[in-house]
């Protein structure tokens, strides 16, 4: 009797880990999905399709200073390797180059908390959204899989 | 009878591979073919730009993009590819270079030494080039800072280390048409048309290839597995990118975002860090000529991987 209870139990944890790691994953898709339509937001003002409004600046740059707080905890070594829907999956690179992919954290990081204040109309925007920009675009070109 | 068909045997063969040699006799442009030139820097800088020839030829992992000692792995079906040193270095670059090797290796690539090189240096799209824009290119290079050191030897296996044999390729996948403007188009449309299909090579990532590494032509910027190894590159007709304005593709080729905020990854940043330094005006009018790319089918993606539960 004992064993089937720490079997199942086991069973439990190691289901409720997995379904944990799914969530995490889930979770990590969508702070991404939510950082880049804020980017997009502002993209559109840039490009001129939305006159400019400093209450969706600051509502995006909130986001992406939250995105960077999250971020090193975004991939836990338990979730190398899921194939996660949406178009995109994670680089094992994440984990094999750990200390590159912080650095890239702590620089994206620096790019948003640079644009606090900077930005005040679209030519400001459009200088600091080009900074921040190439900070994701650089980490995407290393730790981000596009899928087949 | 015996000798007589081992000796016949001979002879095919010998003839064999006198047609063989003589198909595959790399092409050169001579000097005496080029006219009088006066070198445009600044047009140099925009074709570099345009060529994305740091994407490849930049030494990895530094910053400074026209420190073009080479060195990067590029992976391919066919072995790994290292991009060389194309800097003025007399030694390890390009220094010691007449203007008419430049133009044969851009344009024909094929090597001062007259071999031919792989086609992993995108010459299909190149030769498309104007001539005037290549030797503007080589003048542009030559300010640029040399850089000490060769590059290591492609890692390329039998059989396709057999230099001879891409003389046969160029002949199945070099179209040799030149580029002819569309005057029904307007000149933005004609310059993005010219920028793409020449030294932009957009194509040759973003086409799908047959089994001996050619583009297939009825399906070009449909997109497909990509060459270099893991993922997919997409499909960059109106087949995928109709809710894309020209305007969305201009500021994609300046900034690296798509319309719903996304970044370029992968080899794209790279690319983005040259069309990035474009003219406006040739962003536009590569973005123009995009959009009007009329849709075309990719090859089908293959089927996810089944997911992983636990």
């Amino acid at each position: 009797m004992k064993r089937i209870v720490v079997v199942a139990a086991v069973l439990a944890f190691s289901a409720g880990a997995v379904v944990a790691q799914q969530d995490q994953v889930k979770q990590t898709q969508a702070q991404m999905k939510e950082t880049g339509k804020n980017a997009g937001a502002l993209g559109a003002i840039v490009k001129g399709e939305k006159p400019y409004d400093q209450a969706t600046v600051n509502t995006a740059l909130a986001t992406f200073e939250d995105t960077a707080k999250k971020l090193p905890t975004l991939f836990p070594e338990s979730t190398k390797g899921l194939k996660p829907d949406g178009d995109y999956s994670a680089s094992p690179k994440i984990w094999e180059d750990k200390a590159g992919f912080e650095q890239h954290i702590a620089s994206y990081a620096k790019a948003v908390a640079d644009a606090k204040g900077k930005i005040k109309d679209v030519d400001t925007l459009k200088a600091e959204l080009g900074a921040i920009g190439k900070q994701c675009g650089g980490c995407h070109e290393t730790f981000r899989l596009k899928k087949g | 009878m015996l000798r007589r068909i081992l000796l016949l045997a001979i002879l095919a063969g010998i003839a064999g591979f006198g047609v063989f040699w003589w198909l595959t006799i790399p092409a050169t442009v001579a000097a005496s073919a080029l006219p009088a030139h006066q070198a445009d820097l600044a047009n140099g800088r925009e074709i570099f730009n345009a060529g994305g020839c740091s994407s490849c030829h930049a030494v990895p992992k530094q910053d400074d993009r026209l420190k073009l000692g080479g060195g990067l792995a590029i992976p391919s079906p066919f072995g790994t590819f290292y991009a060389p040193n194309i800097s003025p270095d007399p030694n390890d670059g390009i220094g010691r270079w007449s203007e008419a090797d430049f133009v044969t290796a851009v344009m024909k690539g094929t090597s001062p030494v007259g071999t031919h090189f792989f086609p992993a240096f995108p010459y299909t799209s190149y030769e498309h080039a104007k001539i005037s824009d290549v030797r503007d290119l080589f003048a542009y290079l030559k300010t640029l800072p040399a850089v000490v050191g060769k590059v290591r030897d492609h890692d390329v296996p039998f059989p396709f280390n057999i230099r001879r044999n891409i003389g046969i390729w160029k002949l199945l996948f070099m179209d040799d048409k030149p580029l002819v403007a569309d005057t029904s188009k307007s000149e933005q449309w004609n310059r993005g048309a010219y920028l793409v299909n020449s030294f932009g090579h957009c194509a040759e990532c973003h086409s799908p290839r047959n089994f001996l590494g050619g583009i297939i032509t009825a399906q070009r910027f449909a997109g497909g597995p990509n060459p270099e190894g893991e993922g997919w590159v997409p499909n960059i007709t109106q087949k995928r990118l109709s809710d894309w304005s020209a305007k969305d593709i201009s500021y994609f080729l300046e900034s690296g975002q798509t319309p719903d905020g996304d970044s370029a990854g992968g080899a794209m940043t790279r690319v983005i860090k040259n069309t990035s330094q474009l003219s406006a005006q040739d962003r536009d009018a590569i973005a123009e000529y995009i959009k009007s790319l009329p849709a075309v089918e990719g090859p089908p993606r293959p089927k996810k991987p089944e997911k992983k539960e636990s």
